[in-house]
């Protein structure tokens, strides 16, 4: 609960001088360098997470991200959102948000109950880059 | 191989007493309580959600969810200034935020009833109820009645008092 008002102040602060991933080279292999941080640096959650892989996002995005998603080699193989339910039926939208990469083999939406960082109910967007990508980050 | 022979015989003795049995609240423990989500974090929850325990138990709060991380934080002011869901006196625990495979234990004295939840997953209904001793164990405590800033969502997890006390260990499946 501390560290997600810390974290919104911090996204509050910085949101004007964001920069949105776009299909940029540097943010194709993990680490993709500043403003991204590891997500597993910010909150208490495992390095590596099962279906979602390695977790990168900047930090003035929370909560939606995007949040890069890289599978064990350190390859980008996910753009994912996350995007809190009451805040949505509140009347809160999340538009014009960055894409990892402009290829994507396949959508997958569902709801999460939350997690450190995110910590309240909220959907998962994620977009897959590759054909393979999905089956990368499962393990 | 005879040691671990033997445990096991104890262990099956154990359970077996425990089926036949579960409203005699001899174990001291410690009795696991298994913190679990789906594999995409749909759903997460306390197993058992409710636990009958006989006072100076120990639990152990064990992080089964390879996804996630949780806590198991009593409800109390002393922490994060929450409602006081725990018996008057009794000392309240806080795991912090435990990672896969990770571990914390509290051990119960004071006889009455317990309210804890999961920090990042309140709003999604992680709560769980132990209730230590019995309504005639001398000094009980029961259920507080105090919602204060507890969600909704959170308020409805909690199993009746007379559930727990019939079924010993109550998982979700059985509040249905
Ligand atoms: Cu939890």
């Amino acid at each position: 609960m501390f560290r997600k008002i810390a974290l919104v102040s911090a996204a509050t602060m910085l949101g004007a001088c964001a920069a949105v991933a776009h299909d940029e080279p540097a943010l194709m292999q993990a680490p993709p360098g500043a403003p991204y941080q590891q997500v597993s640096e910010l909150v208490p959650l495992p390095d590596y997470i099962p279906g979602l892989g390695a977790l990168w996002v900047d930090p003035a995005t929370l909560p939606a991200g995007p949040f890069l998603a890289y599978d064990r080699d350190g390859r980008l193989s996910a753009t994912v959102y996350m995007t809190p339910l009451e805040a949505l039926r509140n009347g809160t939208a999340y538009d014009g948000l960055g894409i990892g990469a402009h290829n994507v083999s396949s959508v997958d939406v569902y709801h999460n109950a939350g997690h450190p960082g995110v910590d309240v109910p909220h959907a998962h967007v994620v977009l897959f880059h590759d054909e393979g990508a999905r089956a990368r980050l499962a393990e | 191989m005879r040691p671990a022979r033997r445990s096991a015989l104890a262990l099956g003795g154990g359970l077996l007493a425990a089926l036949a049995a579960p409203r005699l609240l001899l174990a001291n423990g410690p009795e696991v309580i298994g913190m679990r989500g789906t594999a995409r974090g749909e759903h997460v929850w306390f197993a058992p959600v409710g636990l009958a325990v006989a006072p100076g138990t120990t639990l152990r709060f064990v992080n089964d969810d390879a996804g996630n991380s949780h806590t198991a934080t009593a409800y109390h002011p002393a922490i994060l200034d929450r409602p006081r869901r725990i018996p008057r006196g009794a000392e309240p625990w806080d795991s912090g935020f435990l990672l896969p495979g990770e571990s914390f234990e509290a051990t119960l004295t004071v006889p009455g009833v317990y309210d804890y939840h999961c920090q990042p997953h309140e709003f999604g209904g992680m709560v769980g109820r132990i209730v230590v001793g019995t309504p005639g164990t001398p000094g009980w405590q029961p259920a507080s009645r105090e919602p204060g800033d507890i969600p909704p969502e959170a308020l409805a997890a909690f199993p009746p008092v007379g559930a727990i006390l019939r079924a010993g260990r109550l998982h979700r499946e059985d509040m249905a």
